[in-house]
């Protein structure tokens, strides 16, 4: 009798706790395009006639009058999208989409674990800063803000980029921000902590409740299978699954303020097809899964900025097996509500030979990727300037988010 | 197609998680628990509504109390047990070694550094550290390692750092964690990683028009000697930063070695900190400026606040600091007779669960209450970085806060790391709770005594609302007793009460 009651005391005290406070943030989502994509095929230069001259059997067509499956979608009198990036037209058109044409690190190595870790850690070649540019940014900020949910990847390993963060986390879905204790007994644990912790000053205190009412609230989102809105068609795959619990946890406010994720198969030396193939798939894939993660949020878009970058862009024109090797520049893309966007913004630098190629063909670099990120940086996501990020360099302005 | 780094990580990941070491870890196991690495038949708990003094000891010159050595503790005595830690190399450390010594990229010299790969060298830094930590009898000696580490931080991640760092922890860092003050500065200031932390190896003057490169010099007297507010000036942190010109590391034959060259030294004359240093001294200005800046009285100062920081509580009383300074300044910086005198202060004594822990002392004081078994895989280190102190992963040079604001926005993974500890749900970790139970004599047949719990982790009677939340828990007989008593051990590791000591 007197045990059983001590459990209905617990249960009593729980109950205050469950009014969670909004934690509303602005969230950045990084896709980061692992291999090296060729946006060339992406976003595609139809106005250039020299584009079609080096790639005698990869090129994606101009657009079609009418449209065609096999053209490029038109978005102004030179530049048209790979067909499998239609999904994400209505976002351009609507002005959350913008994309950056020529971005790219000073980087000469052509390797890709090199420049993806330059790219990352966000310095320039051979001057290390140490750790990575998120880490840093967020790092910048004093400790109270940090909660357990402010930086996370989706998938199963920290991404380099998020090195030197306060404290981040892998996950693929929601479901793993529990406390790990066996199902009979979660309840308790959770009932116990709350007593525990109600008692307790301060230093502990606070920051405890503030978790327990994290985990009430995330246990409340996996009590509900989680609907997307109904206009967001959201694919099979992996990377929409992950953008699927990135727009879960936006909408839950629960802190979120980096989220990290990886699409592979960019590396397309070989056989790399043109409006159909192996690349086509992998945009599909990006496109559809960003098209839906915009529609999902909704109005939410404003809360979240979306950035899809790769470590470098691939040559200008084939290799003798149909594909495309390492280059230099790439387009970048930027989605959100508080992205300038349905525009293509920074100059063509034009597909001419020799000299004005990077390296050994590669588009050249006219914005340095760091200007991209900076953007962002001191934009949406609100920081006084990006100097703590990226010492030393000096951003160009571009006006790409407000 | 090449593979992603992701995919090379998630491959390495799982080579490390392979058999090929599973049964050669449970021999070591087995040998390390006959060597006395085990839980005693009887261990007894503290009472008392304070900590006890012997546990408050074990909770902040040790990683926590290994069971049994409570009683270890009160029957030698405080001073004894104190002066038995200072003194490392007296005691028998041979069941630790069994589980650390075998990680072979941590015995490197620099050179060899470079033949691992980085993931298997940050691995096995991480692993080493932390079952040094765990199960070492030298628990004070680690303990200072942990402070060094973090007085003369270095980031894994940057540069060629984690090709060079298993020498600073073993030549810099545990070479000198409890000798002189002087010799361990003078190692951190020519040894390789910080060279490349701190850009010593960049800093040359072949030429008058030729500017050194101050970033070692600065943080050399605003973090490690001096401190911010120390009474030196840019002019002396440029002086230092000419003195120190010339040192640097080979880049082709044995790579990473360091080398002293007198074409890139600024051989004119300086002045630091009021002394000359006459001109042509060459190679050794180093110890000219390494004796300035440790001798100066700043620099007492600087190190017992940090030392009283880390051992007392967080806002550090002048009072026993300048008592501490005297004594560091008066054995020549002695770290052990300085720490002695730290650890047999009464602001120490009266202290008692003054401070909130930091993760990697959550983690090993968990594991040695309970008298863990474990090879330290990625599986337990991953706990830390979600706790956000990852081993060697701050980039900055100041170290690990230790201060509480610093840790506590990530509860929640400590609280998952409590549940799954106590449930023996990582992969490899072995708590062996219902022996710690039977050890602690709190389980009569179906019935558990559960407050005995929160004494044994916490070195006091448990509150009457830790009784009533424990014994809720022990008392569900539809449970049976040994989830019960994982259940019981978890909420404790969990509470407010074991993030403190």
């Amino acid at each position: 009798m007197r045990r059983s009651s001590r459990r209905v005391f617990l249960r009593n005290f729980v109950l205050p706790i469950e009014p969670a406070e909004v934690n509303r943030r602005h969230t950045l989502v990084v896709v980061f395009l692992r291999g090296g994509a060729d946006t060339l095929n992406i976003l595609v230069p139809y106005g250039d006639d020299r584009y079609y001259g080096v790639r005698p059997t990869i090129a994606i067509p101009p657009p079609a009058p009418g449209g065609s499956a096999d053209c490029s979608v038109r978005l102004d009198d030179f530049y048209g999208l790979h067909p499998m990036m239609a999904p994400l037209v209505p976002s351009f058109e609507e002005g959350r989409l913008a994309i950056v044409q020529a971005v790219g690190s000073d980087n000469p190595t052509g390797s890709h674990f090199e420049t993806q870790d330059q790219v990352e850690h966000g310095e320039a070649y051979g001057h290390p800063i140490g750790g990575g540019w998120i880490g840093r940014m967020l790092r910048s900020r004093g400790a109270e803000s940090a909660g357990p949910l402010s930086a996370v990847a989706i998938g199963t390993a920290i991404p380099e980029s998020l090195r030197g963060a306060r404290s981040t986390c892998a996950i693929t879905t929601i479901d793993e921000i529990r406390i790990g204790a066996s199902a009979s007994r979660a309840g308790d644990f959770a009932a116990g902590l709350a007593t525990l912790y109600a008692g307790e000053p301060g230093v502990l205190g606070d920051p405890g409740r503030e978790t327990l009412a994290l985990l009430s609230k995330v246990e409340t989102l996996r009590g509900q299978s989680y609907e997307p809105s109904a206009i967001a068609a959201y694919g099979q795959d992996d990377f929409a699954a992950g953008l699927r619990e990135v727009a879960r946890l936006v909408k839950a406010d629960v802190g979120l303020e980096v989220a990290c994720l990886d699409l592979g198969g960019w590396d397309t030396h070989f056989v790399q097809g043109a409006a159909t193939g192996f690349q086509a798939d992998a945009i599909a894939q990006l496109a559809t899964g960003l098209a839906a993660f915009d529609r999902d949020l909704g109005t939410r878009s404003a809360d979240v900025t979306t950035l899809v970058m790769t470590e470098f862009g691939r040559r200008i024109g084939e290799n003798s097996s149909a594909g495309t090797d390492h280059g230099r520049g790439f387009a970048a893309m930027l989605l959100g509500g508080r992205v300038a966007g349905g525009r293509i913004v920074g100059d063509w630098p034009g597909l001419i030979e020799d000299e004005a190629l990077a390296g050994p063909g590669g588009l050249p670099v006219r914005i340095d990727y760091r200007s991209v990120l900076s953007d962002v940086i001191t934009g949406p996501m609100g920081f006084a300037n990006a100097a703590a990020v990226f010492p030393g360099f000096e951003p160009q302005i571009l006006g790409l988010t407000t | 197609m090449s593979p992603t780094r992701r995919e090379l990580l998630a491959t390495a990941a799982l080579g490390a998680a392979a058999m090929p070491f599973a049964g050669c870890e449970r021999l070591i196991s087995r040998v390390a628990r006959d060597l006395g690495q085990s839980i005693p038949d009887s261990v007894a708990v503290a009472s008392g509504a304070g900590i006890d003094p012997a546990f408050h000891l074990l909770s902040r010159a040790a990683f926590g109390p290994w069971p049994g050595d409570l009683e270890r503790v009160r029957a030698m005595g405080e001073p004894a047990w104190i002066d038995e830690q200072l003194d490392p190399a007296s005691i028998d450390d041979r069941a630790c070694d069994l589980r650390a010594r075998r990680f072979e990229s941590v015995h490197c010299d620099p050179s060899l550094g470079y033949e691992f790969k980085k993931p298997v060298l940050r691995e096995e830094l991480s692993r080493h550290t932390l079952l040094r930590a765990i199960y070492s009898r030298r628990q004070l000696f680690e303990v200072m390692v942990g402070f060094w580490s973090d007085h003369l931080n270095i980031f894994l991640e940057k540069g060629d750092c984690i090709f060079l760092k298993a020498s600073d922890d073993r030549e810099v860092v545990r070479k000198h964690a409890l000798g002189k003050f002087r010799d361990l500065i003078r190692a951190s200031a020519i040894s390789p990683a910080m060279l490349v932390y701190l850009d010593g190896k960049e800093n040359r003057r072949s030429s008058p028009d030729e500017v050194p490169n101050e970033n070692y010099a600065r943080e050399l007297l605003e973090l490690h000697t001096l401190g911010v507010n120390g009474g030196y000036t840019q002019q002396d942190v440029s002086e230092v930063a000419r003195c120190l010109t010339g040192w640097t590391l080979k880049t082709k034959w044995s790579k990473g070695t360091v080398v002293f060259d007198p074409l890139r030294h600024d051989d004119g004359e300086k002045s630091v900190l009021g002394h000359t240093i006459a001109a042509g001294g060459g190679a050794s200005d180093l110890d000219r400026v390494i004796d300035i800046a440790c001798l100066h009285p700043s620099t007492a100062n600087h190190i017992s606040a940090k030392l009283v920081r880390r051992f007392v509580c967080d806002d550090p009383p002048p009072d026993l600091v300048s008592r501490i300074a005297k004594t560091f300044s008066e054995t020549g910086g002695d770290i052990a007779r300085t720490v002695r005198e730290v650890l047999r202060s009464d602001e120490f004594r009266n202290a008692r669960g003054a401070k909130v822990k930091r993760p990697f002392e959550f983690v090993v004081s968990g594991l040695r209450a309970l008298g863990a078994d474990t090879h330290a895989h990625p599986a337990l280190v991953e706990y830390l970085n979600r706790m956000g102190q990852g081993l060697f992963q701050l980039p900055t040079p100041d170290g690990y806060s230790d201060e509480a604001s610093e840790w506590v926005g990530s509860l929640l993974w400590r609280w998952n790391f409590a549940a799954v500890l106590s449930t023996n749900q990582i992969p490899t970790v072995n708590a062996p709770v219902v022996e710690l139970a039977g050890a602690l004599d709190a389980i009569h047949g179906e019935s558990i005594d559960a407050p005995r719990f929160v004494a044994h982790f916490t070195g006091r009677t448990a509150t009457p609302v830790e009784t009533a939340v424990v014994e809720s828990i022990a008392a569900d007989r539809s449970v049976l007793v040994a989830d019960r008593v994982a259940g019981v051990v978890a909420l404790v590791l969990a509470s407010p009460g074991f993030q403190r000591h």
